[in-house]
Formats: C-alpha cells, sequence, structure tokens
C-alpha cells in the first residue's frame, strides 16, 4: 500500500538502529500508526528538522502490516516552536493519545481537535481548560461520552445550582445526602464542561477531579508521566528557596 | 553456550539475532584473540570505569579529567544529554569550561520524569555557588526543549544565568538545501554582524 501525502502529527519518535526512528504518528484519515523512518538522523536524509512533534506534517509511506516505511515527510507550515508550560500541556495531549487510541483506527473529528488544542495552546498559552475540553472530546470520539446534560437517576436537566456525585461509569445523580462512590460536582461546572467554557474556577477545579477519575479508568495504574512533570514543574515554582 | 554468546551479543545496540549469530560465528572460527580482547576489555571496564561523582561521565577516577583540571573554567557548566554529546563539544575545541551529564533526557511518553534525570546533584552543584553561567546543550528535539525549559527554570531561581546553545545553518550550509524549520529558526535567531 502506497499513501501519499497525508497531513499527520508525530506522537512520538523512538530511536531505532543507528540512523533510523520509528515514528508514533496521528494521520487525520488513517488514525495512529507506526512508520520507520530509514536513515532518518542521517544529515542527509533531509527529515532531521522535519520529524518533530507538534507540527502539521504531510507524510507518504508504503508498506503494510504493523509497520510501514515512511518514504517522505514535508512541513506544511512555517516553524513554530511551543515552549515551557505550553509545551508540557502538548506533551500531555500526546500521551493522551498514545495511551487511549488503537492504531489504524481513524478519529478525524479528534484529528480536528487535537489540531485546535495546540492551536490554543499556541496562542493563548497553557491552562486547564484546554486540556479538560481534549479529555472531553478524546473520551467522546472513543464512545465514553460523559453524560453532563441530566441526571442519570431521575431523568431531569441538569440544575446549575444543585450539587451531583459523578458516578464514572453512569454520569451525574443529584446528591440529596445520600453517599455514593461518585465526584462531588455542582450543576454549573457539568454544564460548563458541556457547554466547553470553562471560565469559572470552580468549574475548572470540579471538572479536573472529575475528568481525571473518570480517565483513571481507562487509563489503569500506569500513571501519566507528563501529568507527574506538570505538578513537578508547579512544586518546583512553588518551593521556597530563600534561605535561613 | 554458543546460544548463551548470541544472547549476550543481542545485548548491544542495534544488534539482532542474525547478526549477533554472525558475530559469534566470527569470533570463535577466525578471530578468538580478538574475541579474548573483547572480553578482557569489557571485564577491566566494568572493573574500573565508573560515574565522575561531579558531572556524571564516566571516569576511572572519583574525578574525571575535566573536573579534575584546574585549567578549566569553573564559573561555566554545559548541561548535556549524555557522554556522546560531551565528547562531540569537547571535539569541537573550543569550550573550556565545566560539564554536567544528565544521563538522558524529559521525556514523558518515554517514562522519563525529572527523578530520573540527575537533577538533585545538578541542584546541589549549583547551590554551591561559583557557576555563573548554565549553558543548555540538550538536544533540539522536543525531548531536549522540555529538558531545557525544566532546567532553565531550576537555575534561574538560583540566579544562575542561562543560556541555550544557537541553532542554525550548518557550517557550509546551502539554504537551498536545507529544511525550513531549521531555516526559521535560523532567521530569527539571527544576529549582527
Amino acid at each position: 500500500m502506497r499513501v501519499d501525502r497525508e497531513i499527520g502529527y508525530i506522537l512520538h519518535t523512538r530511536n531505532y538502529r543507528e540512523t533510523s526512528l520509528i515514528v508514533e504518528v496521528f494521520a487525520r484519515r488513517h488514525g495512529r500508526l507506526g512508520l520507520i523512518a530509514k536513515g532518518a538522523k542521517r544529515q542527509k536524509s533531509g527529515m532531521v528538522g522535519i520529524l518533530n512533534s507538534f507540527h502539521p506534517l504531510l507524510l507518504s509511506w508504503s508498506g503494510r502490516g504493523e509497520l510501514a516505511t515512511l518514504t517522505n515527510a514535508e512541513s506544511v507550515s512555517a516553524y513554530d516552536r511551543l515552549a515551557g508550560d505550553t509545551l508540557y500541556c502538548a506533551f500531555y495531549l500526546n500521551e493522551l493519545l498514545m495511551r487511549l487510541l488503537h492504531r489504524h483506527d481513524a478519529h478525524e473529528t479528534l484529528f480536528d481537535s487535537y489540531q485546535e488544542a495546540l492551536a490554543t495552546l499556541r496562542t493563548q498559552g497553557a491552562g486547564e481548560p484546554v486540556l479538560r475540553i481534549f479529555e472531553k472530546r478524546l473520551l467522546q470520539e472513543l464512545g465514553y461520552a460523559l453524560v453532563l446534560d441530566h441526571d442519570v437517576e431521575r431523568a431531569q436537566s441538569i440544575d446549575p445550582e444543585a450539587l451531583y456525585q459523578y458516578v464514572p461509569e453512569r454520569g451525574p445523580i443529584q446528591a440529596n445526602g445520600k453517599q455514593r462512590h461518585g465526584i462531588e460536582v455542582h450543576g454549573t461546572s457539568l454544564l460548563d464542561l458541556d457547554r466547553e467554557e470553562l471560565e469559572n474556577p470552580r468549574s475548572r477545579r470540579e471538572t479536573k477531579r472529575l475528568m481525571r477519575a473518570v480517565l483513571a479508568r481507562h487509563l489503569g495504574d500506569k500513571p501519566l508521566q507528563s501529568r507527574l512533570l506538570l505538578q513537578q514543574v508547579f512544586k518546583l515554582r512553588a518551593d521556597d528557596l530563600s534561605p535561613e | 553456550m554458543i546460544e548463551g554468546l548470541k544472547q549476550a551479543l543481542c545485548k548491544l545496540p542495534g544488534v539482532g539475532p542474525r547478526t549477533a549469530q554472525r558475530m559469534a560465528f566470527h569470533l570463535l572460527e577466525r578471530d578468538r584473540e580478538g574475541a579474548r580482547h573483547i572480553a578482557e576489555a569489557l571485564t577491566s571496564a566494568l572493573q574500573n570505569i565508573t560515574n565522575c561523582t561531579r558531572c556524571n561521565n564516566f571516569s576511572e577516577q572519583e574525578l574525571c579529567p575535566i573536573c579534575a583540571s584546574a585549567r578549566r573554567k569553573a564559573e561555566q557548566l554545559c548541561v548535556v544529554e549524555s557522554p556522546a554529546d560531551l565528547e562531540a563539544i569537547e571535539k569541537a575545541g573550543v569550550y573550556q569550561g565545566m560539564y554536567f551529564v544528565l544521563m538522558g533526557r524529559l521525556s514523558p511518553l518515554d517514562g522519563v520524569g525529572p527523578d530520573d534525570l540527575r537533577l538533585e546533584q545538578l541542584e546541589q552543584r549549583l547551590a554551591e555557588g561559583g557557576v555563573q553561567e548554565l549553558i543548555l546543550a540538550t538536544n533540539l528535539t522536543v525531548e531536549g526543549e522540555a529538558t531545557a525549559h525544566y532546567i532553565g527554570e531550576l537555575a534561574q531561581k538560583r540566579g544562575v544565568e542561562v543560556t541555550r546553545i544557537a541553532q542554525g545553518v550548518p557550517v557550509g550550509g546551502e539554504l537551498e538545501y536545507i529544511d525550513r524549520n531549521t531555516l526559521a529558526h535560523a532567521i530569527s535567531g539571527r544576529h549582527k554582524l
């Protein structure tokens, strides 16, 4: 099979042999796939400065089976480097995709959301809303969409003022003082996430806890390394160095 | 026993079962003397080479020759990912300062976080004082950039001046053949003539 100039992003690269790379790609029409970039680390290959994550590329590959061979890669836009916190956040997006997408399943809508999230990181800098919205859309695309607009037990619309228990495998249930194994979250937070408008600090806080619990069910026990990295960055900033 | 040898050779980077077999047969059939030499060199290296306690580079002594040298500038500290990177800069022959080898780079997708690099040791080195400039010479990959940012923040917190190696057109390079990303860096990082 030959595929010519498909738009895609690099999620991750690994060294392979002396000068080659195994590139994990997220292509719009092909989903996640693994490609071998032969001799990509050689200066003459012309790929050295091209095969970077977080930049749209036109990728050509050929071959079948688990690992096809990357035959060409072209940059489609001017190079716009991510730095600092936005870079850490972008790693987080890639790690989610690497952990949750299966190879060879196309996710065009998700691809567009990914592209949009990277653009938001570039224009607005690092921030929690962009990550929450991406997580929400990712779950939706994978068939685990969150229920955010109605109480799953009473079949009523979400009351912004009410307090809910979000049971990960089911959805929000109005609290009523009853103990459940759910995440406590206000109606406004659920509606804000549904509308994808997370300006309210409480909504941010609550949806962060909510998404973490829901994602944990799909990610298993292994923690997300990029999340740990972000936590360590914040800790580094908070640590007081002023001595004595 | 031959199986064992093949499996052992497979531990080398880039060596698969076929190559390992070829190597094993070659050594046993044609070059027993060479094989003995390899065995001795490996044993002796394992016994005598450790990491320099100051910079982490491979060393036979507690301090590597660079860290032990009085002629190197102690106020400059260059952070690199691996001993191979250090070697490359040394070969360039212009740098007179000290090094710190991280033995890796931040790479969340490979499961490598700040705790897996020797950052505490680096922090301690900065806390001792004496370092005026920290040169970040991690690779120009996204992982290298993330590492540079993290360490940059760590050093700035201690009031150490942080610089990053320049990037752009290679010596003898013709613009026509350079990829657009590198060229974009070269243009944005231009300097006054």
